[in-house]
């Protein structure tokens, strides 16, 4: 093998050497690339199948009105009773599965699909739901409504 | 036998007690009913005694007597005499009234049960049972303990009673599931049957949904009849209000009455209702539409449209669900789209809820709005599986550049040493 200038022991060096340069440098890009990724939050938000922080403030709920949240791939209904007790459910009606909603007249929870009625602990009081909502935990913790799942 | 009988009579004799007048109020102590009954050897003499020790009536305080009058304080023959109440086995067209003498007074009965209704005897009077009893006599018919068993009465709420939801069926099979009992009146025997295949029954009984329809939901309890054609549907939209009031104002409601097509019964059935799926509308096979409908009325083609736009929605829900399905399996995440999916199954539920308008435009509407649904989460679903794409590509990319630089090392500590080794030995071996 030939050590001079233009001869083929030079070429496949410099070849090499450029290979080797490249690899290292892609590694560098395949390290950093994810690590950037991991550093900028993403756009879909991540999933929260057990417990979910609201982006709602305690005193964003007024009393009698309620709302659908997100927990997980699920829905849920936030309400506050006329009473002003937080509590949440399932929004999925047990009996075929339409989005429930809070009904101010009634103060009720109500499924306009089939006329279905819950009352404010979730209990299936008319219609034909065959078992009450899924109730989940609710608390406030330094101003925010957190969601649990009960255990 | 007749000498046990002595035996026994003797025994309560020795046992006597002042006689007290009978009354049809709760009893603090044992009738002497009880206590000679409950040995005698004749079974069917033995078995009220001691099967009145689980009857409701007993455990409130009621004894022998309430009934069948007399005196149970006194002791033998004594105790049945009619000088002092005794009326022995009431007479079947009696039943109902003497019930009825504690049953329908409120003042009595809010003593023990303040929630119990009081209009049992007048509801009997209009139903079948009593319309019969009344008007002849029928033996046959069912009086108060056709259903409530004399001696062994519960409450509802017991599992173990005759009309707990989930034995009311059998209870009314009893008589009306019987071919030869039910021969005299020309009727169907086959209701029970039906019913235990339906999908009240399979609420009621697998799903443990103990507010699911059993007979007397529909026919009443006390008042029993056949529901009416022209109000049938007033009875299925006890529950299912939305669908019963959009039937009311729709125009197929004055023609099934004109008909005389009992409403709701005349697409779903009756007894053997089944969960009302698809196959139900349009002109296919099993479909409701499809026995006075054809293709070429106009009452067909809208069956035909209604059911296309159905079908063309749960295709879009299901395409959606398997799309992000695929995309969860393989580790994408979709939760917001799962969350929004939710709403296609609130416009399918409508959708199928509309059919019952006969309107292609109150079903399109809700079609529509789901289809809107789907397909934004079946664009989630695939840009997923496109976000997915990239991720593998890109570890391929890195993989091999790992792999060229793994090559590369090789390569290059080859040629080191080869240069190290042409260093040490210039000149070489050969």
């Amino acid at each position: 093998m030939s050590g001079s200038a233009g001869g083929p022991g030079q070429s496949r060096r410099g070849f090499i050497n450029w290979i080797l340069g490249t690899s290292v440098g892609g590694l560098v890009l395949a390290v950093l690339y994810p690590v950037s990724r991991y550093l900028i939050p993403p756009e879909v938000a991540e999933s929260t199948s057990v417990t979910v922080t609201l982006s709602l403030r305690p005193e964003d709920v007024a009393p009698n009105t309620g709302q659908i949240f997100q927990f997980g791939s699920r829905a849920g209904l936030l309400l506050r009773t006329p009473s002003g007790e937080l509590k949440a459910f399932s929004a999925a009606c047990t009996h075929l599965g339409c989005i429930v909603q809070y009904r101010e007249d009634l103060g009720r929870v109500w499924c306009a699909c089939h006329n279905g009625h819950f009352d404010l602990n979730g209990r299936n009081l008319e219609g034909p739901p065959p078992s009450p909502l899924e109730s989940f935990v609710v608390n406030v913790r330094d101003d925010q409504i957190v969601v649990s799942r009960e255990t | 036998m007749v000498m046990r009988v002595f035996d026994v009579l003797g025994l309560c004799l020795l046992l006597a007690l002042p006689a007290w007048p009978a009354s049809a109020v709760a009893q603090e102590q044992e009738e002497s009913c009880v206590t000679c009954h409950s040995v005698l050897g004749d079974e069917s003499l033995s078995r009220p005694a001691t099967e009145l020790r689980e009857d409701i009536h007993a455990s409130k305080g009621f004894g022998c007597v309430a009934c069948h009058g007399g005196d149970g304080r006194a002791v033998g023959p004594a105790a049945m005499d009619p000088a002092r109440g005794y009326i022995g086995v009431p007479e079947r067209g009696e039943i109902p009234d003497l019930c009825g003498r504690c049953h329908s007074d409120a003042q009595f009965m809010r003593r023990f049960n303040p929630s119990l209704r009081v209009d049992q005897v007048a509801e009997y009077s209009t139903s079948v049972h009593g319309s019969r009893l009344e008007e002849s006599d029928d033996p046959r018919v069912a009086t108060c303990v056709g259903c409530h068993p004399a001696h062994s009465i519960k409450p509802p709420s017991d599992p173990s009673s005759s009309v707990h939801p989930l034995n009311v069926a059998e209870t009314c099979a009893s008589c009306h599931a019987d071919q030869e009992y039910m021969g005299a009146y020309g009727i169907r025997t086959n209701q029970y049957q039906s019913y235990t295949e339906s999908v009240h029954w399979q609420m009621l009984s697998v799903e443990g949904d103990l507010s699911a329809p059993t007979c007397n939901d529909c026919h009443g309890n006390h008042g029993a009849t056949p529901p009416g054609v022209s109000w049938v549907g007033n009875v299925c939209g006890q529950c299912h209000s939305v669908m019963g009031q959009l039937f009311a104002e729709s125009f197929h409601s004055q023609v099934f009455t004109l008909l005389g097509s009992p409403g709701c019964a005349t697409c779903h059935g009756n007894h053997g209702i089944k969960a009302a799926g698809e196959e139900l509308l349009g002109l296919g096979e099993g479909a409701a539409c499809a026995m006075c409908h054809t293709s070429s009325d106009g009452g067909g083609m809208v069956a035909s449209e209604m059911r296309n736009l159905i079908d063309s929605l749960n295709e879009g829900f299901e395409a959606a669900g398997s799309i992000l399905s695929r995309a969860e399996n393989a580790g994408m995440e979709v939760a917001e789209a799962r969350f929004n999916l939710n709403e296609a199954t609130t416009d399918l539920v409508s959708a199928r809820t509309a059919v019952h308008s006969f309107s292609v435009d109150a079903v399109r509407e809700e079609v529509e709005a789901g289809l809107e649904v789907t397909s934004a989460a079946y664009a989630h679903g695939e840009d997923a599986l496109g976000e997915l794409k990239y991720r593998r590509l890109g570890l391929a990319v890195s993989v091999t550049i790992i792999l060229g630089l793994i090559l590369g090392l090789v390569l290059k500590i080859r040629h080191l040493e080869e240069s190290q080794a042409a260093r040490v030995d210039p000149g070489g071996t050969a």
